[in-house]
């Protein structure tokens, strides 16, 4: 549950605080209540929401494309570790992997791996290191895990904003609907003196 | 998914925001889920036309993806792993099927509680 995420729900379930940086929405229990407590009319209460709903939209946007990324990612790794794993069996056998790889676009070339005990890895940003299997393998591992957690990470993120989403979607109806209902009491009570005189 | 109060004035309480939550949340896995279960059945339709192809094929040696290259595989090589392949895949899409199925059911719950407190002050349905 969403809720599990703050620390203050134990206390009062109906205020999640922020989370990694994205303010909770505050749960009305009664618009009336509400509004009177913020001091708004019901038009500033509403141009508050409406603006709390456009920046939770944009962090949405922001951490949906830190989710693509990252699932980009994930299965870029365990291809590196399986290229590994089949340099780490071959070497056993003595003979030599051969392979056809893209040179450029369309163009294909032929190489012959011999045995060896290490591989280059791409580390980014124009480094590239040289490791032994074992150790690539386990370089890979690590970055792979890292991955996934960020991953589960990040969509907690996104089950919590969008929870937000909604509670903000919600208040601004019922805050709307409840003016509504004011304005035709309102009404009918005008309508009815203006009868009564 | 809106969710709109009518004229009436039932009140929403905190246990209704988090079915509504709740039923968000649901959606949005049955969206992701589909999407999964397309691409799972994609790759397993993919296995299959490879396995294929190899079974046609009489070359003794197949060049096999393995990340950005192909390697040349002995062809009884290529056939297990595309069986091993096929198998994960099978496994996982199954898993898949068994998870929006579980989804399925909740929303159903959540929808029936739902609708029973708001009638049709609120909408649950896809747009």
């Amino acid at each position: 549950m969403a809720a599990a995420a703050s620390s203050s729900s134990t206390e009062s379930p109906k205020t999640t605080t922020e989370r990694r940086g994205i303010p909770g929405a505050q749960f009305v229990e009664d618009v009336e209540t509400y509004l009177s407590q913020t001091g708004l009319d019901v038009n500033s209460a509403l141009g508050f929401l409406q603006e709390r709903l456009q920046q939770y939209k944009l962090v949405e946007m922001k951490l949906l494309a830190q989710q693509r990324d990252l699932q980009a990612k994930i299965p870029d790794i365990e291809k590196c570790l399986d290229v590994v794993a089949t340099l780490q069996a071959k070497k056993g056998t003595g003979e030599a992997l051969i392979a056809d790889f893209e040179v450029s676009e369309g163009i294909y070339s032929r190489a012959r791996i011999e045995d060896n005990d290490s591989v280059c890895l791409w580390l980014g940003a124009n480094v590239m290191l040289e490791y032994s299997c074992e150790e690539a393998t386990s370089l890979l591992q690590k970055n792979l895990e890292n991955a996934k957690a960020s991953l589960e990470v990040l969509i907690a993120d996104l089950q919590f904003l969008r929870d937000q989403v909604t509670i903000t979607q919600v208040t601004i109806a019922r805050v709307y609907n409840w003016d509504v209902h004011q304005r035709r009491i309102r009404q009918t009570a005008t309508s009815s003196t203006a009868k009564d005189s | 998914m809106q969710q709109g109060t009518g004229a009436s004035e039932t009140e929403v309480t905190w246990e209704d925001q988090q079915n509504i939550n709740k039923f968000g949340r649901l959606n949005n896995r049955l969206h992701e889920l589909e999407d999964e279960i397309k691409v799972a059945k994609e790759t397993i339709d993919n296995l299959e036309d490879a396995s294929n192809e190899l079974i046609l094929t009489d070359e003794e040696v197949v060049r096999f993806q393995i990340g950005e290259v192909f390697a040349h595989v002995p062809k009884e090589e290529v056939e297990t792993r595309i069986e091993e392949m096929k198998e994960v895949s099978s496994k996982n899409l199954e898993k898949l099927e068994e998870e929006k199925e579980s989804v399925v059911g909740q929303m159903a719950e959540l929808k029936k509680v739902l609708y029973g407190k708001f009638k049709d002050s609120i909408n649950l349905e896809e747009d």
